[in-house]
């Protein structure tokens, strides 16, 4: 896009206020600061304009205005993601969803519900739960992210062993599509007519259009949850224990892995209760009918012994269940207390190659001279290496990127993805040749055109955009024009 | 065309090329193919279809045959590209609870190889001994399970197929979640062939059950059984299936007039609890003489509504809400009536699939009048109907598929980009693909 000129940027600012009101459009640059990164903090762009909607119709008109000039756009919810899906990477319009967050309709015969783009994930249940349902997937940054957010990333989380991805949750969409018309994928019933739209949608990462209301399954809370902590002295029986759970026939609801770096971090942070000196820690849970829950425990707590924990016991009652709980969902922020800064890598395996990975991924790790924490779905093979790292000490962070690059080839040699449940974004776009061919590629370029022809729909994400093979890595930031031209500084 | 078959020959072999009296197992529509054509690898089904586009011929991709007659009649069949060759288990990883095989495997050889290792594909459609994998994904085939382990859109993880213009496409891939790329294998599934053709899948897996039980309960109105199903979705009972029948699709049961069906499985003591639970709590709705059904009853659950009549004159699939399954079955009985037709019900009540079938009449018009007010119904219900199945004659008179508003403009654009020159199974898929 031609940068603005000032006139014209007025002008623009202008016709914006005129779709969503006159408190709904920030372009000034330290206004904008606040939309330049999402939750991986090594991509920064700062848009032209940050609009905030209130309605479909207003996303429609602000679409067909971006069209007309040639302008990207890109939507954004809360920001929580960890690929820069959400980045203007190439400047114009961010469309924040944010002010879109009303629970439109709850059918509890039916079970589902209409919402906006906008929702944080957890309020959904907490607004269904007085009647005895809940949303099902269920992020690490539940209490903050969006359902539209969900909805980009195909979002999961650790009950997703059981219950599925964002997909297997979503019925149908209401979407303006790229070209500003507003059009429904899907339903509220079950079979799709014609393609499955909706479910090509979901995970598509913003480049098909922008969702405005969701039709979203909600589940009966099941009668009885048991959760399970089992210590372990060496890393390798606890991934042996996952392969042992699933070995004896039981699908638990999640299995989560926490080594003992992000133990201690979390031990420090909260005080959860995990042993600060076990290696390993599998956090274990079955849910479902009170009828056979203990049977299920008893072998999940067999499974862990037999593979080598020194320790299995279950929670003694809600308030420790919570408990393990924060100290898993809220690792993520304990690293703050280790390091200045981490990145999070989010491989995905085959099961059966847990032990070998993980010894990979140290390896790959220390031979930059870094560190990393591991917290992770194991029950589902979905690593989370977080490599530690201070971006003030010259070149750690191109060492940090160098490592992730290496994790993320170990887990496409091993019959894997470089991405389980965080999205492709900016970050790892130039690794999907990793585990697509030029053929795979060009297909799915293919689609993105059927959907989003003139390509302004979120620009610079998931495909490959280096055309050179000698560079490695991401390019971490590139200067935005506002501040090549003076307009914008960064501190 | 000599042109082509001597390329075609020469690329899959001779004896692997079939014409003439050999063609009539896979006439579609009344409409006999010109070659059909039985590739022995992936490359050789690539190399099939580059011929197909360059000679300008249709290509009917083809598994089982169980939904050939499934779609608008084609103009013409062409190469019809049989996979049955392609029917390898591919890997079987107990361990990671995954499989991958080719296309022209049969569900049940899938399922046997899997049972004997403690696990299945939760997937159970009607004729499960000719479905095959690839069919079974271009059909989105399901069958009463699906109430608790959903449909291929759950299950599938990753595809391979061969595009229109002969290369080899992956989608997906072989772990249990992933958002690398575009999921692919959504935009297979349910797609009748019409974007590509799968040539090998990948699924995620579960262990077999400890146990299982089906629980037949009888009623004798379609209202009470429906209110009972809803009494048992509210309720903290999780069954794999609950279906409803009426007297017609449920008298193999021997349990009507309407029967309400409810699976279970799970560790025995799960099942034992849930299943004497709703015996007391259909005791409380009318529900009478809870009986434990021999496993044999789950065969006749996958299409009890077209299996009640010995040449039905058309079967309709109506995906409702699931609180309007019960209204749905009345309302069509007695359309269905009004026109002096007997018609068969049966559903997958939990998630509102409904299927109807219409006995056969003389009068191709009368049929399709039924039909067209049973979608009128589904349409009220909040949902949308497909013709199943049914002869020429009834499908020029009722269209195969609802129309899908916008979206279909959107299924166009797709269709046109990933096939421009409208070479896989044109003309028979929703708004006019």
């Amino acid at each position: 896009m031609a940068t603005l000129t000032l006139d014209r940027k007025s002008a623009l600012r202008r016709e914006l206020e005129a779709i969503v009101g006159r408190g709904g459009v920030l372009s000034e640059p330290d206004e904008l600061l606040v939309y330049e990164s999402d939750g991986l903090t090594l991509f920064r762009a700062l848009a032209d304009f940050v609009v905030f909607p209130t309605s479909a119709e207003h996303v429609a008109a602000l679409v067909r205005v971006a069209q007309r000039e040639g302008m990207p756009f890109v939507a954004r919810g809360a920001g929580t993601g960890l690929s820069g899906g959400c980045l203007p990477s190439e400047g114009g319009l961010v469309i924040s969803l944010m002010r879109m967050n009303r629970v439109l309709e709850v059918d509890y015969d039916n079970q589902l519900a209409v919402v906006e783009p906008g929702l944080v994930n957890l309020h959904l249940s907490w607004a269904v739960g007085p009647h005895g349902y809940y949303y099902a997937p269920d992020p690490s940054s539940q209490q903050a992210c969006t359902i539209g957010g969900n909805i980009a990333n195909n979002s999961g989380g650790p009950h997703t062993l059981k219950y599925g991805v964002t997909v297997n949750h979503v019925l149908g969409l209401e979407v303006v599509m790229p070209d500003g018309e507003i059009v429904w994928l899907g339903g509220k019933t079950r079979d799709a007519l014609g393609y499955d739209l909706a479910g090509v949608f979901v995970g598509s990462e913003g480049t098909f259009g922008i969702a405005t209301k969701i039709v979203v399954r909600i589940l009966r809370k099941p009668q009885a949850v048991k959760t399970v902590l089992a210590v372990f002295d060496q890393i390798e029986q606890a991934s042996a224990a996952v392969s042992a759970i699933i070995a004896r026939g039981l699908v638990p609801a999640a299995v989560e892995m926490i080594d003992q770096l992000t133990i201690q971090a979390v031990e420090d942070a909260f005080g959860c209760g995990y042993p600060r000196d076990a290696a390993a820690a599998l956090l274990i849970e079955v849910d479902g009918l009170r009828a056979g829950i203990e049977a299920q425990c008893e072998r999940i707590v067999d499974a862990c012994r037999q593979s080598g924990a020194r320790e299995v016991r279950a929670a003694a009652d809600e308030a420790e269940r919570q408990l393990l709980w924060k100290g898993r969902k809220s690792a993520f922020g304990a690293y703050g207390r280790v390091s200045p800064a981490y990145m999070v890598m989010d491989g995905v395996i085959p099961r059966t190659k847990l032990p070998y990975v993980l010894g990979r991924v140290n390896e790959i790790v220390a031979a930059q001279g870094l560190r990393v924490g591991n917290v992770f779905h194991a029950g589902d093979g979905n690593l989370h290496p977080n490599i530690l790292y201070d971006p003030r000490k010259p070149g750690e962070e191109a060492r940090v990127v160098a490592a992730g690059a290496e994790i993320m080839k170990i887990c496409a040699e091993v019959g894997g993805s470089i991405s389980g449940e965080h999205g492709i974004g900016l970050e790892k776009s130039d690794f999907m040749p990793f585990i697509f061919s030029a053929a795979d590629l060009a297909f799915m370029q293919r689609l993105k055109t059927a959907f989003n022809p003139t390509g302004l729909c979120n620009p610079g994400k998931v495909f490959p955009t280096r055309k050179s093979c000698g560079e490695a890595g991401p390019v971490a930031y590139r200067p935005h024009p506002i501040e090549e031209r003076g307009l914008a500084q960064r501190f | 065309m000599q042109g082509l078959l001597d390329k075609l020959r020469a690329t899959v072999g001779a004896p692997n090329v079939l014409t003439g009296i050999d063609l009539s197992p896979f006439v579609v529509e009344g409409r006999t193919p010109d070659v059909v054509v039985l590739p022995g690898s992936v490359g050789e089904v690539g190399a099939v279809v580059q011929q197909a586009a360059a000679a300008k011929v249709p290509v009917t991709p083809w598994g089982g045959g169980t939904a050939a007659a499934v779609g608008a009649p084609p103009a013409r069949v062409g190469i019809v590209l049989a996979l049955k060759r392609l029917d390898r288990l591919v890997e079987h990883e107990p361990g990671d609870l995954t499989v991958t095989a080719e296309a022209g495997l049969t569900l049940e050889a899938l399922q046997t190889a899997l049972r004997a290792r403690g696990q299945w594909l939760s997937l159970d459609p009607p004729e499960a001994e000719r479905a095959t994998i690839g069919g079974l994904i271009a059909a989105n085939a399901s069958g009463p399970r699906r109430h608790l382990y959903g449909t291929v859109r759950d299950l599938l993880i990753g595809v391979t197929v061969v595009t229109a213009d002969g290369s080899v496409v992956r989608g997906g891939g072989k772990v249990v979640k992933n958002v690398a790329g575009y999921d692919l294998p959504k935009l297979f599934i349910g797609s009748y062939g019409t974007l590509g053709i799968v040539v090998e899948a990948t699924f995620k897996l579960r262990p077999l059950p400890e146990d299982e039980r089906l629980v037949g309960v009888t009623f004798d109105r379609l209202k009470d059984a429906g209110a009972a199903a809803r009494a048992v979705l509210a309720e903290d009972l999780i069954p794999n299936a609950i279906e409803i029948l009426d007297a017609a699709a449920g008298a193999p049961l021997g349990l009507g007039p309407v029967t309400l069906v409810v699976g279970f499985d799970g560790l025995r003591e799960q099942v034992e609890f849930q299943a004497s639970a709703l015996a007391d709590m259909t005791a409380s709705l009318g529900g009478r003489r809870a009986t434990t059904l021999p496993a044999s009853a789950w065969t006749h659950l996958a299409a009890p509504a077209r299996d009640a009549f010995a040449s039905p004159g058309a079967v309709m699939s109506l995906s409702v809400l699931p609180t309007m399954v019960a209204d749905t079955m009345e309302q069509g009985t007695e359309a269905a009536r009004r026109r002096g037709l007997a018609s068969a019900w049966a559903a997958h009540a939990g998630v509102g699939a409904v299927t109807g079938a219409v006995v056969a009449d003389r009068e191709a018009a009368t049929v399709a009048a039924v039909l067209a007010e049973w979608r009128v119904i589904a349409r009220a219900a909040g949902g949308h109907a497909t013709l199943a199945w049914a002869p020429l004659a009834v499908k020029s008179q009722v269209p195969v598929w609802d129309d899908p508003g916008p979206a279909g403009r959107i299924m166009q654009h797709i269709k046109a980009q990933l096939d421009p020159n409208n070479v896989l199974n044109p003309g028979r898929f929703v708004s006019g693909i």
